[in-house]
């Protein structure tokens, strides 16, 4: 028999602190499907995904009935677009996204990854074709999305592909203007980007997988939450921050363990593989569902104030050990994710002029991703897009570490205003960038920053 | 061998283990399985014991008493008929559901007899009440031909009329949350996945 305190805690993570499995996202490799006609092409790709998805939602359904624990997102991951579509031009790519659109909408998934394209160190024109056709492709479709690597720490930093895509977010803002630019949000320009992540906007499915695979997104914030004001609350004496992270390592791990469970039981029930737990904590725009009250929690009461930075190390770190102890299937991303107008305690902070751009940057060094969700003036110019996205592959590329930005200028409204993007995406205030306008030469000139040094790493 | 099952109570003491089960060796008694608790100051035990030579039952009770003659034991024992009873009841997957709320007289009876009518099988079962909050945990195996969500539903309609919470959660669940152990899938599940076949 188990122990009614232990039955009890985890029905309480699950009932009352929002525990549940964020994303399942089956990954497939479309390999296959590669054919230099776009008709054959698409229904390849229309057969390969209804193969291996056809059952997701069902099967999906059954499991999260068999254990009580809700399965928030259904997702297909597949590879990356600009290696399949290689050779198409942009009328191909276009019927592409929208072959992905809809059989996404038909086997009941949310949103469909892989419109990506690995540029690190080099382009290829597939890859510039890809980029290009972005803006019609994230404005025209409702469940693409995109993400381009732009760098990792063996290549380097393609600034030319960076340069690009500061003209892309533009475009595809202005695309999407009556939704305050939120095309924007389903692209993530990842620097060191994981093959296995489960996470949209940036999910794909890399190279080095099997056909299709299972991956599990597992959240908590609001577990993490309630245990740390739990013990905060309920200690005889004061916890250490050194108390504080076991008791987040030791919640991280059931939320791990429950991860792994209903990943395994998906897998199993459709015949394909388990791949990955992602161990991230992301939040949501419901109160007590948010990162940022896991550090008010700890005591920071004022978001973006000092310590900030070194509480979400604390978290991150913490959440990370429990993961590990409780699966050797840990991948993707694996930290908390500071996605501003996602998590209402970080939108609110922005509101009160607590969390600026620069203090985010600082935060995004000790977790995941990036620069996450973060409104922008419409006005901001390409180039000034382009260096924020630099400044943020970078700390990823000197820092060995994935970092990632999903930034959206929102077309007409300047710093200070709302921007809301509805649903899961939330709503916050637009932030200010400093010192706007003054990268442009730096941006134009091109190329690609060598990558790092490996030794001498101070 | 014959073999007994044989229960005792009595307000809690220390000892009772050790002259029970000196009793039981008294009378050439091997204990197979054994079960103890104390509930609220009483305890209680229920053991299965194998004897070389069949034994009165009221000749084992009374050898018991004699022995814990100071605790005041109350004594019952059964003879297992051919060594071991086929069991009665069928099987299925071990779920636990857990009711949460408000006390009122019955609840644990009428939530058994709901189970009881859909063929569900408790095996383990806690309930307490602290001031006036009511907390039941119990395992229960659901069988095999009947779905999970049937049973969540019967119970959240006694729980809706009852101001009672009602959770129906695969044992995996709980025992992923708090064993370091690997990761288990249901039983019916290991079954069903032997025969996929991968794409």
């Amino acid at each position: 028999m188990h122990r009614t305190e232990d039955v009890l805690a985890t029905l309480s993570m699950i009932r009352q602190h929002k525990l549940d499995v964020r994303t399942v996202t089956m990954g497939i490799d479309l390999a296959p499907c590669a054919s230099p006609d776009i008709t054959v092409l698409c229904d390849r790709i229309r057969d390969r995904l209804i193969h291996y998805a056809g059952r997701l939602a069902a099967v999906c359904r059954e499991v999260e009935s068999r254990y009580g624990i809700p399965i928030v997102n259904r997702r297909i991951a597949v590879s990356p677009i600009g290696r399949i579509a290689a050779g198409q031009k942009a009328e191909g790519l276009l019927a592409v996204a929208r072959t992905l659109d809809a059989v996404a909408a038909e086997v009941e998934v949310d949103l469909v990854g892989g419109f990506t394209a690995l540029v690190q160190k080099g382009w290829s024109d597939s890859d510039r074709r890809l980029i290009a056709s972005l803006p019609e492709v994230l404005s025209t479709t409702s469940r693409v999305c995109s993400s381009v690597n732009v760098g990792t720490t063996a290549a380097g930093i393609n600034m030319d592909a960076i340069a690009a895509l500061g003209h892309v977010l533009k475009d595809t803002a202005e695309r999407t203007r009556d939704h305050d630019g939120f095309g924007c949000a389903k692209l993530v320009i990842f620097a060191n980007a994981p093959n296995d992540n489960p996470f949209m906007a940036g999910a794909f499915h890399g190279s080095g997988e099997t056909d299709c695979v299972i991956n599990i997104g597992v959240s908590g914030p609001g577990v993490v939450k309630a245990a740390v004001e739990d013990l905060v609350a309920h200690s005889a004496t004061k916890p250490t921050l050194g108390d504080i992270a076991e008791e987040i390592k030791s919640t991280a791990f059931r939320v791990t363990r429950v991860g792994e469970l209903i990943g395994r039981e998906v897998a199993a029930r459709l015949g394909v593989a388990f791949g990955i737990v992602d161990l991230s904590l992301a939040p949501t725009p419901q109160v007590g569902d948010s990162v940022g009250e896991i550090l008010q929690a700890m005591g920071v009461a004022r978001l973006g104030g000092p310590g900030s930075t070194a509480a979400l190390a604390l978290l991150n770190d913490a959440v990370k050990k429990g993961g590990s102890f409780a699966s050797s299937s840990v991948g993707g991303l694996s930290g908390a994710f500071v996605a501003v107008s996602e998590d209402q305690a970080l939108a609110r902070a922005v509101e009160a002029g607590d969390l600026t751009l620069a203090k985010l940057e600082a935060m995004t060094a000790v977790c995941s991703v990036g620069l996450d969700m973060i409104a922008v003036p419409g006005d901001t110019d390409a180039e000034t897009l382009s260096a924020l996205i630099a400044d943020e592959v970078a700390i990823g590329v000197i820092n060995h570490k994935t970092t990632a930005v999903r930034v959206i200028p929102v077309p007409g409204k300047a710093a200070g205003e709302r921007a809301v993007f509805g649903g899961l995406f939330g709503e916050m205030n637009i932030l200010a960038i400093h010192a706007a306008g003054g990268s442009t030469e730096f941006v134009r000139h091109g190329g690609r920053i060598p990558a790092p040094l490996s030794s001498l790493r101070n | 061998m014959s073999s007994y099952i044989i229960s005792v109570t009595a307000a809690d003491r220390v000892g009772i283990v050790y002259s029970v089960t000196g009793a039981l060796l008294d009378q050439g008694g091997n204990v197979l399985e054994l079960s103890q608790t104390v509930m609220r100051g009483y305890f209680t035990i229920i053991l299965e014991a194998d004897f070389p030579t069949p034994r009165s039952p009221q000749q084992l009770a009374e050898a018991i008493q004699e022995r814990g003659k100071r605790f005041d034991l109350k004594v019952l024992v059964t003879e297992v008929k051919n060594g071991r009873d086929e069991p009665l009841v069928v099987g299925g997957e071990r779920f636990i559901l857990t009711v949460l709320g408000d006390d009122s007289p019955g609840i644990v009876h009428n939530i058994a007899g709901s189970l009881a009518a859909h063929g569900v099988n408790i095996v383990d079962l806690h309930a307490r009440v602290d001031g006036d909050r009511f907390a039941l945990v119990m395992e229960a195996l659901i069988p095999h031909d009947l779905t999970p969500a049937a049973i969540r539903s019967e119970l959240e309609r006694y729980g809706k009329a009852h101001k009672l919470e009602a959770f129906v959660q695969h044992e995996s669940i709980f025992a992923a949350t708090t064993e370091p152990s690997p990761v288990r899938l249901g039983s019916a599940l290991r079954s069903q996945g032997e025969s996929l076949a991968s794409h």
